[in-house]
């Protein structure tokens, strides 16, 4: 086993994931979800659509929360539920930031449940998303601080 | 409130399974492909491309990102000479219902909740995917259909692996 143990409390801060919306970016992940929506690249669409500039593909702004997951929890967990509900588009040129916190826990006999409010926001503060996951933590790798 | 856009025909569809699909066998070079695009430009973690690292890992070899997907460009069910259909998108004509027309139509909200068996190379994924719900709303773009569809994923051994539910907006 590689997991380096973790340390859980409610409150606790996941540290945060960024990217810069980039055609760069947005291609790769297009050519890997077959996601081809012009409104993500062409901004005479993505006006014609109401928006001011192409923006972000959802599923990618998902990854994004279980990136921000994985990186956090290592090998200590494995992801049971994540939601996002897209508050206004990641544009291009934007930075997107996920962040995290922990809002309960709940210890079992083999797993300890973690749920998390999660958030996207660019850089002005705006909220592009907002969502929840749950992970189970296992128990050999957690001390949640739980009496 | 306009009127409704929810005609009897959609209403009989809901819950009817609009699509099943099967997958390729996972490569790890599918794995990879799918790390890099998320991670970019970073290095994705190790564990999702170097199969020597990975074996040392707690799944014992390359699993999939949670959010993979198994389906992008080409599934052994349809095939490619079937007609195609995105597997991020959906209309009500795959169930022979006419939809209503829009000028536009988002993802708006994705729910995934994953079972304890992760994805790994050469496994085949079956997805069933169904409209589950419409609703509809005013808003910034006028009148607004919400559409949810509840996508289920099983690998070749039947055990289940995923459930993501899309809420679709058109408008």
């Amino acid at each position: 086993m590689m997991g380096d143990g973790i340390q859980v409390k409610i409150g606790d801060e996941l540290p945060p994931f960024s990217r810069k919306g980039t055609l760069e970016h947005w291609n790769r992940f297009a050519a890997v979800n077959y996601e081809f929506a012009p409104h993500h690249w062409d901004v005479d669409v993505a006006k014609a659509e109401g928006f001011d500039a192409p923006f972000s593909m959802a599923p990618l702004q998902l990854a994004f929360f279980h990136a921000m997951l994985r990186d956090w929890m290592k090998e200590n967990g494995r992801i049971v539920s994540v939601s996002a509900k897209l508050r206004g588009p990641f544009f291009k040129d934007q930075t997107l930031t996920a962040g995290g916190h922990v809002t309960a826990i709940t210890p079992g006999e083999e797993e300890t449940m973690v749920n998390l409010e999660l958030t996207q926001t660019d850089e002005t503060g705006r909220s592009i998303a907002v969502g929840t996951a749950q992970i189970a933590l296992h128990q050999q790798g957690t001390n949640t601080g739980v009496a | 409130m306009a009127e409704s856009w929810v005609t009897e025909d959609m209403q009989d569809i809901v819950g009817a399974v609009m699509r099943e699909s099967i997958s390729h066998p996972v490569s790890v070079s599918d794995i990879r492909k799918w790390a890099i695009a998320v991670y970019y430009p970073e290095t994705p973690p190790r564990n999702f491309w170097d199969e020597a690292f990975a074996a040392r890992t707690k799944y014992r070899g390359i699993v999939a990102p949670e959010e993979f997907n198994p389906f992008a460009w080409s599934t052994q069910q349809p095939s490619l000479t079937d007609p195609k259909v995105s597997q991020t998108a959906f209309s009500e004509r795959e169930l022979g219902v006419r939809p209503p027309d829009f000028k536009a139509i988002l993802l708006t909200e994705i729910r995934e909740r994953y079972g304890p068996t992760r994805i790994r190379p050469g496994d085949v994924i079956r997805s069933t995917v169904r409209i589950s719900e419409y609703f509809e709303r005013e808003g910034r773009m006028g009148h607004m259909l919400y559409t949810t569809l509840a996508n289920e994923w099983h690998n070749q051994a039947g055990e289940w692996v995923r459930t993501t539910e899309s809420v679709f907006v058109r408008y």
